[in-house]
């Protein structure tokens, strides 16, 4: 079971590290689609060895919300953006991943105190997730439009369910429930936002907010 | 749909009232649900003192919802805040924990910020604004106090407090009563924390005024006198001197500024100012008894105190009450706009007439009796053997001598400048009768003006033993009989029954003689003299302005006022002046030395902590990973 909830963590961080990596949104997009199924998988694991049946009802619902309803909302408010960024110089991934490497690292400082504690068969994966989240709001803070913000969100809020997958074998379903509502429910709003933005600026680059300011 | 709703809180008030009496009388009570929030849940607890001012908030309802039929005219707006502002002041002294008290307390000022904003206007606008920020303010400071005797005494509950406060470092201790006096001092309006009163007041329906100013502010009193003798147990020598030094500052500053004030509201609103001062001078004079192990005399100051506020609230809320009637008919809160309104409206000029009398504490009226008492305590502070606290206690004197005369003084004013001589605007010349329900509000607040003075031989006992509660101290049995109130034994006593008695034979007397004596009641009217001019009109009368004028020569270190003369001439000679126009306005100096400066430290940092908003998303979020990181590492 280690060996397993170990590897799907270790993989979850890997398609996170795309993302970052990556520059066009449809590939983004794909990848966050990855990084969700990898946690239903999780779910599915640890409830089948943990012996929650709860657990794999949450992965349904986990797959049906964050690798199907969530990305068409994405894809719909994503479809007026160039499929590749304009390039940009001095705006490469290569310091996005450097960055991402030292949250990583802090990440395995922060657990440490978290792993000595605990006896969990899945503790290995702590760390990773904790990464998974960091990197997440890493990506919001670098977020270039508010799709990159939204992204970033999706992805924090994703890490941090996998953190309590494997720290506590999923949070109660009343708790889950409302995270998965919640989240759904900024989608929605943002999507609505969004597209109305463009509709009245033809861009939805979060520099020109700065236009805001009184 | 008005009418009822006025009616409901009429009722709710009655209500109110009955179980406060119950309480002050000894009834017990209380009612939890500590599952419903954190921190304890909701709780509430019926004390005396609690039962006091319950009986307080429910009586002055009734006459201000009564008033309120006839003065809102079906007006629906502000029907449902006034009903939550009633319901949220009578659960404030019931609360039992923090987190019930901050509840209550805060649904309290949002309901009067709504009514205060009510009418839309810019003034009203801009004092519902100066409002919420000082009622926040105060709000920060409780907040921080009650955080902190939560944490130190490990419980969020009132008993838990009164219970353990004996065991809190006298440091922590006083930390507390100056964090949660500061927000119990804003909602009173203690000076300097004052200003949003004279602005709020007058702005607010006069029904509302009559509730804020009459009961509202006193919440402030109530926590005044938990945080100094209940929850933080017999507390320290300092507290005691800053609530005395706060109230002569506050009575005499009040007065002052009252003097020279002609918007009928506002005059008002700042005697609730002066009002709260001559309380806190009793409530900081039993304090300092307490302290000194002087039983009887702590419950004297104490019982002044209290007494002073259920007397203010009946004769504020008449006098706001009849502005209201005034300004209802008028139009204007301008008193030299008014005049000659006695004969329009009888029964308000009456009305406000006993009101007048009974904030000037003239006897027999009730304002006397808690002046008298309070009076009373403060003479026999040598039994105190501390020089300093005796020179406190000498200014409280001296303060309270000099409210009393500028009272009277201010009072002729208001009363005779708006209800008497010739009408001095059209408005007031068309002046009509206020409505039967808002007749029979203001009488039934005269009528208690009347009965407080008369009998305090009924009312000081009850108060005593409500203060022997807070206390904890034993209930002296014997203060006189059914006619004479007796004070510390012999060293004073008072009946007003027979003051009553003597000063209407008095008035009796040359009546009786003159008639016994035979001489005829001929009327003879004829006009007044006008220095040999023939016509007379209301611009030769005694204006406000001119009243005030003495007291600000006298006063002027307080008041710095600077005359201000337009004079515009005929074009063909300066000596054919077409126009003169005299003001002569003065400046608050708190909001000088005090406000402007805080104010403009405030813009500055303001404006300096603007430089960490940048208006980028990016930065923004930057913050809330690196604030995430900070704690994740530090904790």
């Amino acid at each position: 079971m280690t060996a397993l909830t170990n590897l799907l963590a270790f993989l979850g961080l890997v398609v996170t590290l795309l993302i970052v990596w990556r520059q066009g949104w449809p590939g983004r997009l794909a990848l966050f689609v990855a990084q969700s199924l990898l946690l239903a998988l999780l779910a599915v694991v640890i409830g089948i060895l943990a012996g929650k049946p709860g657990l794999l009802v949450v992965a349904a619902v986990v797959v049906l919300l964050k690798a199907w309803l969530i990305p068409r909302a994405l894809a719909r408010m994503g479809a007026g953006t160039p499929v590749l960024r304009p390039l940009a110089p001095g705006r490469s991934s290569a310091v996005p991943l450097l960055v991402s490497g030292g949250l990583v690292v802090v990440a395995y400082a922060v657990m440490l105190p978290v792993n000595a504690a605990t006896t969990l068969p899945t503790e290995g994966g702590i760390p990773l997730a904790f990464a998974m989240a960091l990197i997440g709001l890493f990506v919001c803070v670098t977020g270039r439009d508010a799709l990159g913000h939204l992204l970033g969100f999706l992805m924090f809020e994703n890490g941090i369910f996998g953190l309590a997958l494997l720290a506590t074998y999923g949070l109660p379903g009343l708790v889950e429930a409302g995270v998965f509502l919640d989240v759904l429910a900024i989608v929605l709003l943002m999507e609505g936002v969004v597209l109305r933005v463009r509709r009245e600026h033809d861009s939805i680059d979060v520099d020109r907010l700065r236009e805001l300011r009184g | 749909m008005a009418a009822l709703a006025y009616v409901l809180a009429a009722g709710g008030g009655l209500a109110a009232a009955l179980l406060g009496l119950a309480g002050m009388a000894g009834a017990t009570f209380t009612v939890a649900a500590p599952a419903l929030l954190p921190l304890g849940g909701l709780e509430l607890t019926l004390d005396p003192l609690g039962g006091f001012f319950l009986a307080l908030i429910g009586g002055a309802a009734i006459p201000a919802s009564l008033y309120a039929v006839g003065y809102g005219g079906g007006e629906r707006r502000g029907l449902l805040a006034y009903n939550v502002f009633v319901a949220s002041m009578c659960a404030v002294p019931l609360a039992a924990n923090a987190l019930t008290f901050l509840l209550a307390w805060e649904l309290m000022s949002l309901a009067s910020y709504v009514l205060v904003a009510q009418s839309g206007d810019r003034e009203a606008v801009s004092a519902a604004w100066v409002y919420a920020v000082m009622t926040q303010a105060g709000l920060a400071c409780l907040l921080a106090g009650m955080l902190l005797l939560g944490v130190w005494t490990d419980s969020f509950r009132f008993a838990d407090w009164s219970a353990t406060a004996s065991t809190l470092p006298p440091a922590g201790a006083g930390l507390a009563f100056a964090l949660l006096g500061l927000g119990f001092g804003a909602k009173a309006g203690v000076i300097p924390l004052h200003v949003w009163l004279p602005l709020a007041h007058p702005a607010a329906p006069s029904h509302v005024s009559a509730l804020m100013s009459g009961v509202m502010i006193k919440l402030g009193i109530y926590g005044l006198m938990r945080i100094s003798l209940d929850w933080l147990g017999d507390g320290q020598a300092w507290w005691g001197i800053a609530v005395m030094l706060a109230g002569v500052i506050s009575a005499v500053a009040g007065v002052l500024y009252a003097l020279v004030e002609h918007d009928l509201k506002r005059l008002l609103a700042f005697h609730s100012i002066e009002n709260i001062g001559i309380i806190l001078i009793g409530l900081g004079a039993g304090m300092l008894f307490h302290l000194a192990s002087l039983p009887a005399l702590a419950l004297l100051g104490f019982a002044a105190a209290l007494y002073h506020t259920l007397n203010h609230a009946a004769f504020k809320a008449l006098l706001f009450l009849g502005a209201g009637a005034v300004l209802h008919a008028t139009g204007t809160r301008n008193m030299e706009e008014m005049g000659g309104l006695i004969k329009r409206m009888p029964w308000t000029a009456a009305a406000f007439l006993v009101g007048s009398a009974a904030i000037a504490a003239l006897p027999p009226l009730n304002g006397f009796v808690s002046e008298w008492l309070t009076f009373q305590a403060l003479l026999q502070n040598l039994r105190i053997d501390r020089a300093e606290q005796n020179l406190v206690f000498a200014l409280g004197i001296a303060g309270l001598a000099l409210t009393s005369g500028l009272a009277m003084a201010c009072f002729v004013k208001a009363f005779g400048i708006t209800f008497l001589a010739l009408p001095r605007s059209e408005a007031a010349a068309r002046a009509h009768e206020a409505s039967w329900p808002m007749r029979a509000g203001m009488g039934l607040l005269a009528l208690a003006c009347v009965g407080l003075g008369l009998a305090p031989t009924l009312v000081v006992p009850a108060l005593v033993r409500v203060g022997a509660d807070v206390m904890r101290v034993p209930d002296p049995a014997n203060l006189g009989g059914w006619l004479t109130l007796n004070i510390s034994g012999e060293f004073a006593s008072l009946s007003t029954v027979a003051v009553g008695a003597a000063l209407l034979a008095a008035l009796a007397l040359p009546a009786v003689l003159l008639a016994a004596a035979g001489v005829g009641r001929r009327r003879r009217l004829y006009e007044t003299w006008g220095c040999g001019r023939l016509v007379q009109t209301a611009r030769m009368e005694y204006t406000a302005t001119a009243f005030a004028n003495p007291f600000k020569r006298i006063f002027d270190f307080f008041y710095r006022p600077v005359a201000q003369l337009d004079i515009e001439a005929h074009p063909e000679s300066r000596f054919f002046v077409t126009r003169i126009e005299y003001a002569n306005p003065t400046h608050s100096v708190f909001d000088r030395w005090l406000y402007r400066p805080a104010l403009g430290v405030l813009h500055r940092t303001a404006r300096r902590a603007r430089l960490l908003q940048s208006g980028s998303a990016n930065l923004y979020l930057i913050y809330i990973l690196a604030a995430l990181l900070a704690l994740l590492v530090l904790a």
